[in-house]
Parts: C-alpha cells; sequence; structure tokens
C-alpha cells in the first residue's frame, strides 16, 4: 500500500498544519513504508472478539464538586501570543459563501 | 547539602554534551533561591534533579524540545514537582529532549542534538537523552525524564546509569505534556538504583488532579536484600533472537549467571505477541499524539507564526513551521489511522493486539515468574545520524522497552557491562504495583555485576 500526494495533502489538511511542495515525495514515501510496517496488525488473527486494553483504574473516579483556588500562578495574558480584554486575539475565521 | 554554587558549576560544565537547555544565569540564580528556600527536614534535601523539558515548572520554562513552546513559561508545575521540592529537592534545570519526546536519539529536538557523554560522535538514546547524559557525566545524581516507549530505559541503557519506568498510575501525569496518554508515565534516571529509587518514591503516590493515577499510598522503598533467593526470573525467549547483538547477549548471560548464583530460579518463558508490539505501539502512539498535540494552534500559548489571513492560515503556518519532521509525521500517520474507513483496520486492530500482549505478561506472572530480565535495548548506542534517515530502524530501537508501556507494567534498566567502551543496559519487568520487588532485585544485581567491565 502506499499513500499518494493527494493524501498526505488531504491528511496535512485534518491536522491543520502546511507541507511544503518540495518535502512532499520525502512524506509521502516515509508514511507509506510506516503505514506498510503497522499493516501486518490486520494479517493476525484478532477475530474481532478480543477485547481493547487500556491501563489504569478500572472507574473513574471524580473530584468533590468543590470550588478550588486556581492552580495557575498567573493568567493567559502572560502566555497567550495575543489576549486582550479577557479574550484570546485570532485573525477573522474566513470568508464564507 | 551540596552547595548550590557547586551544583550549578557542576552543571554548567556539562555544557559541551547540549543536555541543558536553561540558560547558566538563570540556573545560578534559581539554585541558589531554591537552596534558601529548601526544605531541610525533606528526605531529598539539597538533592539536585535535573528534569525533562515536558514536565511543567514554574521555575524555568518548559518547551518539549519544540519551536511550537519556545520561550513558553508555565502558569503551573508538575504534581511530581511539587512533591520533589516538598522533599527538600532542588529542580537543577530542563533537559534537552527529542521534540515532544518523539525520538529515540534525541536528535529530533529544535534546540540541537545532545552527545553521548562517553564518545561524541554517537547518540545518547532517547528521548530523555539529556537527562541520561547529565547523570553520566556525574552532573546529577538523578534526573526525571518520561517514558511512552521507553524514552527513559533506552537512554539509561546507552549512557550506563539506572532508568525506572513505575506501573502506569503510580506517578501523576499532572504537568507533564501529553505525548501518548494511555502510554506516559514519569520515570527517573539515577546513577545508581537507590537513587533513582528514592526519587521514584517521592514522586509516587495519589494525585486528584489526575485521574489516571492510582489512589494508592507513595511506594515504598524495599531493604537491600542479601540473595535473590526466593526469586523467580522470568527470561523470554522473544528478547534473546538469533540476531541479538554478541556482547549484548554475553553481557545478559552473565548477568543471569549472577542471578543464579545469588539464588534466583531461572526459567524460560514465552511472549509470544512480542513480534507486534513495536507496529501496535506506532499506531497507538501517534494516534493519541495527533489528539494531544492538536492544541498547538498558536491561539493560547507557545509563539504565532506570521504569514496569516484568517485562522486556519494561522493555525496551518504555526504548526507546519512550529513542529519539526518526526513530529510532523507522526501527526500525520496517527491522523491516517484515526481517519474514516481506516480507523478498524489500524486502530482497533492495535487496540486489541495490546490487550493480547497484556494477557501475555498476565500468563507468565500466572505461571509463578515474579520478573523478567531481558536486554534493554538490542545493540550499544548508535553513530548520530545513522537512523535518522530511517524512521522503521529507529522505531526498531524500542523493540524491547515499548512492551512495558502497552501493558502498563513497571520497568527498568540498569548497567550490566561494556562492549568497546559502551555501556549495555539489562532490564526488569515487574507485575503491576509491585516496584518494591524489581528494584529489590534490582539493588541486588546492582551489587554484584561489573558494570563497567567489558561483557
Amino acid at each position: 500500500m502506499s499513500v499518494s500526494r493527494d493524501e498526505v495533502l488531504r491528511i496535512a489538511q485534518l491536522a491543520e498544519f502546511d507541507v511544503d511542495e518540495d518535502s512532499l515525495p520525502e512524506i509521502a514515501e516515509q508514511m507509506s513504508r510506516i503505514l506498510d510496517y503497522v499493516a501486518q496488525l490486520s494479517a493476525i488473527p484478532t477475530n474481532g472478539t478480543v477485547k481493547t486494553f487500556v491501563p489504569g483504574p478500572d472507574a473513574i473516579r471524580f473530584r468533590p464538586d468543590e470550588v478550588a483556588p486556581s492552580p495557575l500562578m498567573f493568567g493567559p495574558a502572560h502566555f497567550a501570543p495575543a489576549f486582550k480584554e479577557g479574550f484570546f486575539v485570532v485573525p477573522k475565521l474566513g470568508q464564507f459563501e | 547539602m551540596s552547595d548550590a554554587r557547586a551544583v550549578a558549576d557542576r552543571l554548567v560544565k556539562a555544557k559541551r554534551l547540549n543536555a541543558l537547555l536553561t540558560p547558566a544565569k538563570d540556573l545560578r540564580k534559581s539554585l541558589l533561591a531554591q537552596a534558601a528556600a529548601a526544605r531541610t527536614t525533606g528526605v531529598l534535601y539539597g538533592m539536585p534533579v535535573a528534569v525533562k523539558d515536558n514536565i511543567c515548572t514554574l521555575e524555568f520554562t518548559t518547551s518539549c524540545g519544540s519551536k511550537i513552546l519556545e520561550g513558553y513559561q508555565s502558569p503551573y508545575e508538575a504534581t511530581a514537582i511539587t512533591k520533589l521540592k516538598a522533599a527538600g529537592a532542588l529542580i537543577a534545570g530542563k533537559t534537552n529532549c527529542d521534540e515532544f519526546a518523539m525520538g529515540s536519539s534525541t536528535e529530533h529536538s529544535a534546540y540541537g542534538r545532545v552527545l553521548h557523554p562517553l564518545d561524541k560522535t554517537r547518540v545518547p538514546g532517547g528521548s530523555s537523552g539529556g537527562s541520561a547524559a547529565l547523570v553520566a557525566a556525574g552532573a546529577v545524581p538523578a534526573a526525571l525524564g518520561s517514558d511512552t516507549g521507553g524514552s527513559v530505559r533506552q537512554p539509561a541503557a546507552f549512557c550506563g546509569v539506572v532508568g525506572m519506568k513505575p506501573t502506569y498510575g503510580r506517578v501523576s501525569r499532572y504537568g507533564l505534556v501529553a505525548f501518548g496518554s494511555s502510554l506516559d508515565q514519569i520515570g527517573v534516571l539515577g546513577r545508581s538504583v537507590h537513587d533513582a529509587a528514592r526519587v521514584l518514591s517521592v514522586i509516587s503516590g495519589r494525585d486528584p488532579r489526575d485521574s489516571t493515577c492510582e489512589d494508592r499510598d507513595p511506594l515504598r522503598l524495599p531493604n537491600v536484600p542479601e540473595s535473590l533467593q526466593g526469586f523467580v526470573i522470568g527470561l523470554p525467549k522473544e528478547y534473546f533472537p538469533a540476531e541479538l547483538d554478541p556482547a549484548v547477549r554475553r553481557a545478559c548471560d552473565r548477568a543471569i549467571r549472577l542471578m543464579k548464583e545469588l539464588g534466583a530460579a531461572v526459567r524460560e518463558v514465552s511472549l509470544p505477541h512480542t513480534p507486534y508490539a513495536v507496529p501496535t505501539y506506532y499506531v497507538i502512539a501517534p494516534a493519541e499524539a495527533s489528539s494531544n498535540l492538536a492544541r498547538y494552534d498558536g491561539v493560547r500559548y507557545g509563539p504565532r507564526f506570521d504569514g496569516h489571513q484568517d485562522l486556519h492560515a494561522l493555525y496551518r503556518t504555526t504548526r507546519g513551521q512550529g513542529f519539526g519532521p518526526e513530529v510532523r509525521r507522526r501527526i500525520l500517520v496517527g491522523t491516517y489511522v484515526l481517519s474514516a474507513g481506516y480507523y478498524d483496520a489500524y486502530y482497533r486492530r492495535a487496540q486489541q493486539m495490546r490487550a493480547l500482549i497484556a494477557q501475555d505478561f498476565r500468563n507468565a506472572f500466572d505461571r509463578g515468574v515474579d520478573l523478567l530480565f531481558t536486554p534493554t535495548v538490542p545493540s550499544p548506542a548508535f553513530k548520530a545520524g545513522e537512523k535518522l534517515s530511517d524512521p522503521i530502524a529507529m522505531y526498531m530501537s524500542d523493540i524491547f522497552t515499548v512492551t512495558a508501556n502497552l501493558a502498563g507494567l513497571p520497568a527498568m534498566s540498569l548497567p550490566i557491562g561494556r562492549v568497546k567502551g559502551l555501556p549495555i543496559g539489562g532490564q526488569l519487568i515487574g507485575q503491576a504495583f509491585l516496584e518494591d520487588e524489581m528494584i529489590e532485585a534490582a539493588y541486588a544485581l546492582e551489587r554484584v555485576v561489573p558494570a563497567t567491565d567489558e561483557a
């Protein structure tokens, strides 16, 4: 199986990042190799009945619903790229047709 | 208590390794302030502990070895850091690592590669390569790392130090920048089993801020045993393949003989799904990474890269320029395996395989084995650049370590010999939440194994 140039662009769009033209062939080649490599998983019989496994506590524990002091030592004005009057400042969303 | 100035001097002296990201001036200033405020009654009073740059600290910036978080000052600190400080330890700067902990050589850092302390043409392993190199160079007795697929144990093996990954849920992940949330654990690198174990004991235990952290008391350290009488050590045959580096095999054989001489019973076991561990890992870890790294978009934190006309262009330029090639590769693979039409073929299949791998371990432990012993890595430290153009070859470096993360088990690496001067690590894998047994065996083995002798 091999990943095409167009597929890389589609996946990059889903992942929200730009891929430059020059690096496309290399990315497509490496993604293909990685996906070919992990595809060996489909060769083994798991007959669909195997339960999936995630480590950790069996049940979600909830904290008491109490007001607690903020764990942040300072607010977003100190670490956001653009922050004004309590809002994160972003460019316009784009043109809608 | 060591003098804060001397601590800073030792760290600055190791500068040539490029293992420390904190500037010398900031480090000196902070260490002096921390030493003046340190709790004198704490069990780690005065002990400098360097911290991997993907663990949030208030003292220093947290960049995760990435341009996308360059200069980021976290407004909160990890629970592990709070616990270290409460025990009187000094946070001794932030260590270089593969970007977002994705890598096995610390060559994938936006801040340059880390040099192996014994041979600068080689890699220190990764992704916690900066932490391993600093401990190996004698700059600090211990350092925190994170282990998602071997990122504490593999660099520990390459650098000739001890590296411990606790059971999933033993140490709070609050403040550890998430990569693969079901695999990540904070771990410890130390110059001896005891140095690593005492730091691990301090950072372990319940934390209401992490719902995946188990509601358990901190780890209690075992005594140093006289022998290994009563221990049954399993040798999984899949971890000793015919193509294993002969020097690694010799070092393992010697360690196994020494454990027998100490009274341990040794028997061969089989973990039949081991060959599928790396492909399973390289579906699950990128899938989780692609979700976790969606938050870096140039809006809420980190730098924003120019050239955007609208919001989506802002995301795309910031993420396109902010992430390095390996992180981009993993996000793409992760997005692919989670995308419509591929989810069942890749992700669900990998989750099922993960269950079978975990079951392999349970079967071995159910048959009376207490611990497993394996090589940590199939070979000693490789040359810088050797595996950079071949991601699969790089991923194979994790072949013996990813299984413990997939199964959520505690595991550690300790030095068991050298080949042509390069350290070799042996790995102990324990049962969930029985780190004390693993550490007990490591104490015994450490006392007898000629860790710096040629194997």
